[in-house]
């Protein structure tokens, strides 16, 4: 009721009459109205809204740099993905992409999700800035800390470190930073110069770099007492192998990694006329394979023959759709369901392999892919000079001292040696050894400064853009344009073969965006249940709702749809649906909703307590549309 | 509907007007059904949907709220072909149908036609039905009879084809004198008739013109453009006016879009320039529209000059009225009142914006007999403007748009206000209903309003009102609570008691509360 002394005789008179309505309480998304919300149901709220950055083992910043993106300043979105995932011109290329797989549009459209990656790799193409080491969060604290291992999760934690205020020393046994990036991934699918951009921008933030420093069990206790703190990312490298009878030995198989080190290094000899088969069904074989056959045929020659044998289908095989298409496009065979038995030569050298086929049962394994077993009698040779092994590696263990054991989240046995990327959980993709670099670097900073320096909140800031995002409808439906490619008879594995969207291409991807970081709120206390903003919502996402269930932080878990106004309780936005187009806020003739934007940001722990106290409660704001 | 990749900020309604403004009636009856899109455009025929599937309300346009007697009856016969014998008087005085079946749209239109009446331009983004006061002819403290500024205004901007596709609605009323029996506040262009005495000493007459008023989910009180225009110029300043809406109105957001946010945003002064440019791009000389304040001569007027029962006009005649429960009525009722008129009256039916009618012209000698014809077919003929004179929109009864049963609430608040106690205020207070925030029954500025809404319970949620008090034409009411449908009728009493008790003189609910705020 508005304060209003004029009424006082009136209000008075009637408040004798003694009426007062027990309410149902009035939920809310979020603990603050806005300002820096740090409380777990703040954190569930934006996770559950922003699909795409909860699925990002780095939690990106998507709808952030997408915006950027959008409003032309691919240099603001370079530095945004700088931030949260360090090697943005890298993983807008290579990227395993959970975030599509999480994508909204993903979830009711069939045009596919927003090309969130290669938008990545747009801002990187566009920007006019070459990357530069990002400042610093805290002052030189003294401490020193040894990484050992240059690949993308010693790298993303000797950058953390630095950034901390630790003086940080790499101990790198190759030649060249960026491990897997520079040897395992071939050149045509990640050129060199993307990878050396972004690992200089770290190494220039004043990272001692010792290369062609191996460490092992034996120098570690050195630098345990030298380092305040170890940190071994030396992700595995010790490859997978199968003893298949028949086999000589004689390097006719080689492991699927060492194949592409030797690619990337420009160390192959004569593969002419050769007929190449490659076991495996990973990102490895498939890089293998698209490295031996290129549509030029630079290395097999015309003759020759590359053959993926996967021991699965092609549903289970790591690489994307778009990726197995191009293996088609360069006539590379992908034999699915095999399984090698055994091998056979002649005058010593390999001729042929026997593979045997597989089929599918129902049930799945640990890994959650369907088991398989061997059909007997389905035994068939295929001609074999070069049979590579892509089925995995593993890490090499004897680099902890004797009796030093690994423990769970990065700890091992040793309070001041900690493990990062593949070493720690085996291995997998580039996104997640970014995540784990970070996290490391994070715990080795409260071990060694004694208290958590860092925290993350959710931004939330009130708009006055009256509902609208910077889109209309008309951007829902865009046709999305896929990646321009290389032609066919151009690949000669070495030039890289996705050019990277155009202009107009990277806008239509961009514009594809819901946006989702930002929040449609129904203000209960102010609604009157008029209905008219369900009547102009564009899908099922704003329902009449009779109860809401919580969690126990306070977060709608599901609710009891009503069809009659009498058993509604609340109007109710459906984040999970809402494609933030702005038109119940429009309508709403009591400006009972409002559109808020949130954002997942780190700062110092004082910083926080600083920007808290500007916190705005609910309730406290009146807002007005005009 | 198939979107066209524009990429362009205007909301869904404007790429629909750009398909065209025509329908076939016709078309629309062999077909059987309308598009979402003929629905649509359907409102530019003044044609709405209604809130039980499959039925359709018709507004038919009445300048001034004037009708023929023989108008009158085309209408009664047309509710009873095709409405359920239904009809129901507005705010703004017109007739609306409801009940209507889309095969029987086509046959309606032709119906009315044939008495030189249409529901065209009844609703969608034009210019609506022109208002005025329904005493515009013969009222005594009228400066002069605007009724035919009213009906050329509405001739000229209905038939500007460069004026159908506006932002939104646009509503001009035009008023005798400043009472504000007409709202001239509240709506897009308020039109006051002065007079005063010119450079040469004589008698001259004028008006003031006021825009930007509007009720709706965001109130404005109008603010005043001109304070002095000649007569004549009138219908092209009202053009002018127009184009500044046309022209600049928002057509992103239509719950922005009205002529009031321009105002409001703009300001006065540069809406005046606009205005002024346009005129003279039209050729219109603009010297002499004056912005400066001067002594009106005109005579005094009371505050509320309805209030006065079967008043005299200047022609020596009496006007006597039928108070029409809710504003709605039955064709029979509606032609018997037309015979009325033609056996005692001046052969006009009038429909006044608090939803009743009036017939003018009766002798003073047949006064008596006409009420009692009135009373028979069972109306009130007295209490108007008063607290009995209850204006309720139509509430969820027909409007899709409705929150609340306002017939309802009208229904448990008439007992209350005709207890005897009341009786020595019953002039003090109007009340009115609305159902929803578009306040299609004004409900700021009535001495106590009540908008629709609901309260939630701890599960479900039950009709309630926001109340507000202390409106005026010209000044908005201040809210006052909010309050479930069941608990109004002692809420009413209790401020009517208040009142009672603490009110001064001869003062109106709105000016005890303004005193009392002073």
């Amino acid at each position: 009721m508005d304060e209003d002394k004029s009424l006082n005789e009136f209000l008075k008179a009637v408040e004798d009459l003694g009426i007062s309505y027990d309410m149902a309480p009035n939920p809310q998304e979020t603990s603050v109205f806005t300002g820096a919300a740090s409380e777990p149901l703040d954190f569930k709220t934006y996770l559950k809204d922003v699909p795409c950055q909860d699925a990002c083992p780095s939690k990106t910043n998507v709808p952030a740099y997408i915006e950027a993106i959008a409003k032309g300043d691919p240099d603001k979105a370079y530095l945004i993905n700088q931030e949260d995932n360090v090697f943005a011109g890298v993983l807008g290329r290579v990227c395993s992409r959970p975030c599509e797989d999480a994508c909204r549009h993903n979830w009711t459209g069939t045009s596919g999700p927003v090309h969130i990656c290669h938008l990545k790799r747009s801002a990187s193409d566009y920007k006019e800035n070459a990357p530069k080491p990002l400042p610093g969060w805290f002052e030189d604290t003294g401490k020193k800390v040894a990484v050992i291992g240059g690949g993308p999760a010693g790298l993303t934690a000797a950058r953390e470190l630095k950034r901390y205020g630790h003086s940080v020393t790499i101990f790198e046994r190759d030649s060249m930073l960026g491990g897997m990036m520079i040897q395992g991934i071939p050149v045509f699918r990640l050129p060199r110069e993307a990878v050396e951009a972004e690992v200089n921008a770290i190494i220039e933030s004043g990272i001692d770099v010792k290369y062609n420093t191996s460490v092992d069990a034996t120098t570690m206790p050195q630098l345990i007492d030298e380092y305040d703190s170890v940190l071994v990312a030396v992700g595995t490298v010790h490859p997978s192998n199968l003893k298949l009878p028949g086999l000589p030995g004689d390097g006719h198989t080689i492991p699927g990694l060492k194949f592409m080190y030797d690619y990337n290094m420009g160390e192959i000899g004569d593969m002419q006329g050769q007929n190449v088969i490659i076991v495996g069904g990973g990102f490895t074989a498939v890089d293998c394979g698209r490295s031996c056959a290129r549509a030029a045929k630079r290395l097999v020659g015309a003759e020759g023959t590359v053959t993926i044998m996967y021991r699965r289908t092609e549903a289970q095989m790591s690489a994307d759709p778009d990726e197995i298409n191009q293996m088609r496009l360069e006539e590379i065979v992908v034999e699915t369901l095999m399984n090698p038995l055994s091998a056979r030569t002649e005058d010593g050298k390999l001729v042929a392999v026997t593979f045997q086929r597989n089929a599918l049962d129902d049930t799945q394994s640990d890994g959650g892919k369907p088991r398989i077993h061997a059909i007997e009698g389905t035994e068939e040779e295929y001609p074999c000079n070069l049979l590579i092994m892509a089925i995995g590696q593993t890490r090499e263990v004897n680099i902890l001292p004797e009796g030093v054991q690994q423990k769970e989240g990065h700890h091992t046995t040793l309070e001041n040696v900690f493990v990062a990327g593949d070493f720690n959980y085996g291995s997998f993709d580039v996104i997640t050894a970014v995540n784990d670099g970070k996290e490391v670097a994070n715990k080795i900073d409260t071990l060694l400064m004694g208290e958590e320096r860092r925290k993350t909140h959710i931004a939330i800031t009130m708009t006055d853009t009256n509902g609208e995002t910077g889109r209309v409808r008309d951007h829902d439906i865009q046709f999305p344009v896929q990646m321009p490619k290389l032609p066919l008879f151009e690949r000669d594995g070495i030039a890289e073969v996705e050019l990277g969207h155009t202009e107009d291409g990277t806008q239509i991807h961009a514009t594809r965006c819901y946006f989702c970081n930002y929040k449609f709120e129904i203000n209960q206390d102010a609604c009157i249940h008029c209905d008219w903003c369900i009547a102009v919502a564009p899908r099922d996402c704003i329902n009449r709702v009779s109860r809401l269930f919580h969690d126990e932080d306070g977060a709608v878990t599901s609710s009891l749809e009503s069809n009659l106004v009498e058993e509604t309780t609340y109007i109710w936005i459906d984040s999970n649906e809402c494609i933030r187009c702005g038109k119940c806020l429009r309508i709403c003739p009591t400006g009972a909703i409002t559109m808020r934007k949130m954002e997942m940001c780190g700062c110092s722990t004082s910083e926080l307590k600083e920007k808290q106290k500007a916190n705005v409660p609910y309730g406290e704001v009146k807002y007005d549309k005009y | 509907m198939q979107w066209t990749l524009g990429k362009r900020f205007v909301s869904e309604d404007e790429i629909i007007k750009e398909q065209g403004l025509f329908l076939d009636y016709d078309e629309i009856a062999r077909k059987g059904a309308m598009t979402a899109e003929e629905k649509n455009i359907s409102k530019w025929y003044g044609i709405y949907t209604s809130r039980q599937s499959g039925n359709h309300m018709a507004r038919i346009v009445i300048p001034g709220g004037v009708l023929t007697s023989s108008q009158a009856r085309r209408i009664s016969k047309i509710s009873e072909d095709y409405a359920q014998g239904k009809l129901a008087i507005t705010t703004r005085q017109c007739i609306q149908l409801h009940w209507l079946k889309t095969p029987s749209l086509a046959d309606m239109v032709r119906g009315l036609a044939e008495d030189s009446l249409s529901p065209f331009h009844g609703c969608g983004d034009v210019t609506r039905n022109v208002t005025g006061c329904p005493l515009a002819e013969t009222c005594k403290f009228k400066r002069f009879n605007v009724l035919p500024y009213v009906k050329e205004t509405a001739r000229v901007l209905t038939e500007s084809r460069d004026l159908d596709n506006l932002p939104r609605k646009f509503k001009i009323t035009f008023s005798g004198c400043g009472a504000g029996c007409a709202q001239p506040y509240i709506n897009c262009i308020g039109i006051v008739s002065v007079t005063r005495k010119g450079a040469d000493g004589q008698e001259e007459n004028g008006f003031k013109v006021v825009i930007g008023g509007g009720m709706g989910w965001a109130p404005f009180i109008g603010k005043d453009l001109f304070s002095f225009v000649p007569p004549e110029k009138i219908v092209k300043l009202n053009r002018a006016i127009a184009l500044l809406f046309r022209d600049h109105g928002d057509r992103r957001d239509r719950t922005m879009a009205r002529l009031k946010f321009i105002v409001f945003h703009k300001g006065i002064d540069e809406c005046r320039r606009i205005v002024l440019e346009n005129l003279k791009n039209e050729g219109v000389s603009t010297d002499d529209l004056e912005t400066e304040d001067f002594e009106e001569t005109g005579v005094d007027y009371p505050d509320r000059p309805l209030l006065e029962q079967n008043p005299v006009g200047t022609d020596g005649r009496t006007t006597v009225r039928a108070m029409v429960p809710k504003g709605e009525l039955t064709h029979i009722k509606f032609k018997r009142m037309a015979e009325l008129s033609e056996i005692y009256g001046n052969k006009r039916v009038y429909l006044t914006n608090r939803q009743n009618i009036e017939i003018h012209g009766v002798k003073p000698e047949k006064v008596e007999a006409i009420t009692e014809e009135i009373q028979k077919i069972g109306f009130a003929t007295d209490g108007f403007f008063g607290l009995k004179d209850i204006v309720p929109c139509v509430g969820t009864t027909y409007c899709p748009k409705a929150v609340t049963e306002t017939r309802s609430l009208y229904d448990t608040l008439i007992p209350v206000v005709s207890q005897a106690k009341y009786s020595e205020i019953w002039d003090k207070a109007i009340i009115n209903i609305t159902g929803c925030p578009n306040s299609c029954s004004p409900y700021r500025i009535a001495d106590i309003g009540f908008r629709g809404m609901r309260i939630r319970e701890q599960v479900g949620s039950t009709e309630a009102y926001e109340m507000r008090i202390g409106g005026n034409h010209d000044r908005l009411a201040r809210k006052f609570g909010e309050f479930k449908h069941d608990d109004c009728p002692r809420v009413l009493e209790k401020i009517l008691d208040t009142f009672l008790a603490v009110r001064q003189g001869d003062e109106t609910l709105a000016d005890c509360i303004h005193r009392l705020g002073l």
